[in-house]
């Protein structure tokens, strides 16, 4: 049974619908990537999944739960969990207040200390600079920062909105080494890029959503097939 | 002299408390609550007409009192307008401000009402030579116990790190696990704790009531916030207590020209937000790192 299903979903801002037709699934531990162009409402899909925006209509239906439409406190409580466009981390906070604020989400108060401590092992930059200001932190330290926190209420389900986002190529390989380690550990992740190279090799199956919908699904191997990915990425005969 | 100093110390700390009240709201809702004036009047109210019990069963109960009107607004008309335009807020905290006014006028009529609130606070005694005021003295004291308390509740508890994180950007707190609800419900009850306090050290002072009896310093208080920067609550702190410092002096300094004490508060606020248009605690913007 699939962990998350998305059928049909409309989601929007006041009267403005961006998201017209989409649907989805995801079993549990594997990974789907969602491309786009730029304002396609690849954003307003995550924000309408994790609680952030109610959708207008069609199902969301999550670990057997329906959450469309349930506030965001309440949905990451059942185990789904965002990093948000542009990382967003609290960058006037330390970073131990950072992945302390992650704990407020957790379904389990026992096991604290275990989470931070292994989001410690997994992400070794956090330890060294835990009472720094976030802020102070470099793009790729705050990315991996955003993620830690996230996962820190231990997540079936992480969604990650361009992850890439102002990141050097160098370390953008970094992070996505570290998603490949926490799917590893049984996470499913939906990633939300605007590369859609990066995210088509990556992920099991990649939907490209133009003009609300979803236009096409790709696999990685479309990714070693640039005309395939470039026609499915800008529509057919343009 | 050293009577002079003390005054504007305790004016200083009582304004800043005050001040901080209005600043934990600000943070959760960017709602500038004006109805704050009428959670120190009711705490005042309240201390003065328990005024015949024992002190801590009227401080007891004031505090609770305070915290269930704030919670009442909260609940009855801020929470309808969450996430509206801020304008829109503070007019409705104008409304509920004018209306709660009224209430006090009907409940316990429009001309002050008095009691001797803790007579052992009052009066003077005296260091080498010197005389000082007891209310002094318990309002400085006073502020500092509470400012710790606040301190501590704000950075080192759970609490105190989602009100910090909410204050920032409350839409990521939610997507974090923040309780909306709960969060600004105590960010309200704490706001209607700082406002008993206030009133307690107010009320000493000056047990007459009147339905208007928290206006004044609720408007400096904003001031204060202004001054030390809107974002922060250590910014709101420092302001009201410049803000309460300034006023003190002036009306020893001005002497006989006291009347304007006002007028120089007011030149000294526009010059420092000529200066430091964000306030004193701001932070430039800052910088997208990559």
């Amino acid at each position: 049974m699939a962990l998350l299903e998305v059928t049909n979903l409309v989601a929007g801002y006041g009267k403005v619908e961006v998201i017209s037709d989409v649907s989805f699934t995801l079993e549990p531990g594997k990974s789907i990537g969602i491309v786009g162009p730029n304002g396609v409402g690849k954003s307003t899909l995550l924000q309408a999944i994790a609680g952030g925006i109610a959708p207008k209509s069609g199902s969301i239906i999550f670990d057997g739960k329906s959450i469309g439409g349930k506030k965001p406190e309440d949905i990451v409580r059942l185990g789904l969990s965002l990093v948000p466009e542009g990382r967003q981390i609290f960058s006037g906070l330390s970073v131990k207040e950072n992945l302390a604020l992650g704990l407020t989400g957790r379904r389990n108060k026992k096991g604290a200390t275990e989470a931070i401590l292994k989001m410690r092992e997994l992400f070794p930059v956090l330890s060294t600079h835990e009472n720094h200001q976030a802020g102070m932190l470099s793009g790729g330290q705050q990315q991996q920062l955003a993620i830690a926190r996230a996962l820190i209420s231990e997540p079936k389900v992480l969604l990650l909105d361009e992850p890439s986002l102002g990141l050097a190529p160098t370390v953008i390989t970094d992070v996505f080494d570290r998603l490949k380690e926490i799917i590893g550990m049984g996470t499913a992740v939906v990633i939300v890029e605007q590369r859609a190279n990066l995210v088509t090799s990556f992920a099991e199956k990649t939907i490209v959503i133009r003009d609300g919908k979803v236009q096409s699904t790709l696999t990685p191997a479309d990714a070693a097939n640039s005309e395939s990915l470039q026609r499915s990425y800008f529509g057919a005969g343009e | 002299m050293v009577q002079s100093i003390l005054d504007a110390i305790s004016l200083g700390g009582l304004y800043s408390l005050a001040a901080l009240g209005l600043g934990l709201v600000f943070g959760v809702m960017r709602l500038v609550n004006f109805a704050h004036a009428e959670l120190i009047t009711i705490a005042a109210y309240t201390l003065v007409l328990t005024a015949q019990f024992p002190l801590a069963v009227s401080l007891i109960f004031t505090v609770l009192v305070t915290i269930f009107v704030a919670l009442l607004m909260e609940f009855s008309v801020y929470r309808r307008l969450r996430g509206v335009n801020p304008a829109i807020m503070l007019i409705a905290s104008f409304g509920l401000s004018t209306v709660l006014q009224r209430v006090y006028e009907l409940m316990f009529g429009a001309l002050p009402r008095s009691a001797v609130v803790a007579p052992f606070l009052r009066g003077d005694f005296k260091i080498a030579g010197l005389s000082i005021t007891i209310s002094s003295i318990i309002t400085i004291v006073l502020t500092i116990v509470i400012l710790l308390a606040m301190g501590y509740l704000i950075e080192k508890t759970s609490l105190g790190l989602q009100l910090r994180a909410a204050s920032a950007d409350f839409k990521t707190a939610r997507l974090l696990g923040v309780r909306s609800n709960r969060l600004i419900s105590a960010a309200f009850g704490l706001s209607g704790v700082l406002a008993a306090c206030v009133a307690l050290i107010l009320v000493i002072q000056n047990p007459q009531i009147s339905p208007y009896y928290g206006l004044n310093i609720t408007i400096l208080s904003l001031v204060g916030i202004v001054i030390g920067g809107i974002a922060s609550l250590r910014g709101a702190a420092l302001g009201g207590f410049i803000v309460g410092v300034v006023l003190s002096s002036l009306n020893t300094l001005l002497g006989n020209g006291r009347v304007y004490a006002y007028s120089w508060l007011f030149i000294l606020v526009l010059v420092i937000l000529l200066v430091r248009p964000g306030g004193l605690l701001s932070k430039g913007s800052e910088l997208e790192r990559v």
